[in-house]
């Protein structure tokens, strides 16, 4: 390789795993992606969140060069989503969300097929997957339950150990303990510093996996950020245990409160910011204890989701 | 080309291409068989011309004539075209609507090597029906008590061989421009039998009969292989528009997105 090969390789090695600049795809009637401009750095693990049709599936499908931008660009592993499509698809794993094999094969014979079509890979790690996954690569695809064949989707999607897996839905019809299996291979994965792009409308997956996401809906970014920051600014919840009770309203009118509920003597007090106004309220009152509420991305999300429809 | 894509369509669709090719032996053997106890009976036909075009000149009173009726004119092609239809069909537009493309296109293949293999495995797919045809009209010949000689018989093997080429590229280049099966299966099926029907009428009416120049079937059927040998012309057009629109396909499919 000549020098200013080397130093092209080492300058894509820097780049992040995904970067999007204006990423547009115009469907038309309002439908697609408009003016994505999103970075995914290696080695993350990165949620992609929104309702069906807020275009996730779409960014993927740009992202691996099956449909073309409107406007804008994508680069992954530093090259271009559309010129260097080849070698991108070379170092990617790619799990549809709509997943479909062919059905008079079995599980084994979709998976060599594969393989072939990528040229290089280990069937002692193909193996491995599928007894980790307790996949049946025995029966023909027809025959198999939806959980059964997305097993068979993530096993090609991780087999060649790609740098970049892009995975959409990708626990749709996995029973909990397969789903337990795959978080515990994302976490490895993430370990080995190879990154995972994974979109989902199940919000609980992806609180458990991922470092950053992003809400996505009717095609416009809404936020990215790390889990952490949005939990700063998301809804918090206090179970506040008094000795006698209290008026609630006295808590309503505090400034951040968005909610008071009452279960006898315990309030259950919702508010945005600091705590301190709402703890000073409840020093003035026997306290006999304080029970934070764990925020779920839930509400997270459907805070973000209802501003940017106001 | 992408031999594993080629590889997988022929394992996909050999079971009905042999079903069918087996068909056709065991038909043409029969249709053989057959001649000598009632071709000499029933003759020529005393038919309107354009009946008789429609059914090959409806000569049965001559081992020619009566294959040519049989399985040269309706039979062979309509067997091979539909084969090569909807496997071209399936091919690309197929998977596409069956959703199994995108997740093969992720794969680190170029969408040219994958028309190239799909339509390598459909030309094998036509061949072997060619081949089928040789050995049964070999067959049904010899029971016919003979009178085609093999260089005939290998000249209406080879011809529609290419017919069925150029007739499964249509559907290959729709289906690749559309990623519709059927949109796909009905434009190669029309231009077939178009082309058939055309054939039988066009030269009864003087002022459109230069349609038939634009009919795959002409240069399949219009020189008629089995009475006069091979036509090189007719190969050499098939062929041209087997490749044309193949490399139309590729064109079309590396350009546009997919639709599932």
């Amino acid at each position: 390789m000549t020098a200013s090969g080397v130093a092209s390789v080492a300058r894509r090695l820097d780049e992040p795993a995904i970067r999007t600049t204006r990423l547009t795809k115009d469907f038309g009637q309002g439908r697609g992606l408009f003016g994505l401009d999103l970075e995914v750095a290696r080695g993350e693990v990165f949620g992609f969140l929104g309702p069906n049709g807020a275009g996730k599936s779409t960014t993927m499908r740009l992202l691996l060069d099956l449909i073309r931008p409107t406007s804008g660009s994508a680069q992954l592993l530093g090259l271009d989503a559309g010129r260097q499509s080849l070698e991108i698809r070379r170092r990617v794993g790619f799990l549809p969300g709509d997943l479909a094999l062919y059905p008079k094969l079995t599980g084994r014979a979709v998976l060599r097929y594969l393989a072939q079509l990528r040229g290089t890979v280990d069937p002692r790690l193909r193996d491995s997957l599928a007894e980790r996954f307790d996949a049946d690569l025995d029966r023909p695809v027809h025959q198999l339950s939806t959980g059964n064949r997305q097993k068979l989707g993530l096993i090609q999607a991780f087999m060649h150990e790609p740098e970049l897996l892009i995975l959409d839905e990708p626990t749709a019809g996995l029973d909990p303990l397969v789903q337990q299996s795959f978080h515990a291979l994302l976490r490895e994965v993430s370990a080995q510093g190879r990154t995972v792009f994974l979109s989902s409308h199940t919000l609980s997956e992806v609180e458990r996996v991922t470092d950053r996401l992003a809400i996505l809906r009717q095609g416009r970014l809404v936020v990215v950020d790390s889990l952490e920051n949005l939990r700063k600014v998301a809804v918090q919840r206090l179970d506040i245990e008094f000795g006698d009770p209290v008026n609630a309203d006295d808590f309503r009118a505090l400034p951040g409160v968005q909610e008071v509920l009452t279960n006898g003597r315990t309030l259950t007090v919702a508010f945005e910011g600091p705590a301190d106004a709402v703890v000073k309220a409840a020093a003035a009152h026997e306290v006999r204890a304080i029970r934070p509420r764990e925020d779920d991305l839930e509400d997270i999300f459907l805070r973000y989701y209802r501003e940017s429809s106001a | 080309m992408t031999w594993p894509a080629a590889r997988l369509t022929l394992r996909l669709r050999l079971p009905a291409t042999l079903f069918a090719a087996v068909g056709l032996i065991a038909v043409m053997a029969a249709v053989g068989a057959l001649f000598p106890a009632i071709g000499h009976t029933i003759g020529k036909l005393n038919v309107p011309t354009s009946v008789a075009n429609l059914l090959g000149g409806a000569d049965y009173g001559t081992i020619t004539g009566w294959f040519r009726s049989e399985i040269a004119e309706i039979y062979g092609p309509l067997v091979i075209a539909a084969l090569a239809i909807t496997g071209a069909a399936a091919a690309t537009a197929g998977e596409e609507e069956d959703r199994i493309l995108a997740l093969i296109l992720s794969h680190p293949i170029q969408r040219s090597h994958l028309i190239a293999a799909k339509a390598a495995a459909i030309a094998v797919i036509v061949l072997v029906i060619a081949f089928a045809v040789w050995i049964g009209l070999i067959v049904g010949v010899a029971l016919g008590g003979g009178g085609i000689t093999i260089a005939r018989i290998t000249a209406l093997a080879v011809q529609l061989a290419f017919f069925g080429f150029a007739t499964g590229s249509i559907a290959l280049a729709v289906g690749a421009g559309t990623g519709r099966r059927s949109l796909a299966t009905a434009a190669a099926a029309t231009a077939a039998i178009l082309g058939w029907l055309i054939n039988s009428f066009a030269p009864l009416v003087s002022t459109i009969a230069w349609l038939k120049y634009l009919t795959l079937f002409y240069y399949y059927a219009g020189h008629d292989p089995l009475a006069h040998g091979i036509n090189t012309n007719g190969i050499i057009a098939l062929g041209l528009v087997t490749l044309s629109l193949t490399a139309l396909a590729i064109i079309a499919f590396e350009r546009r997105d997919l639709t599932a």
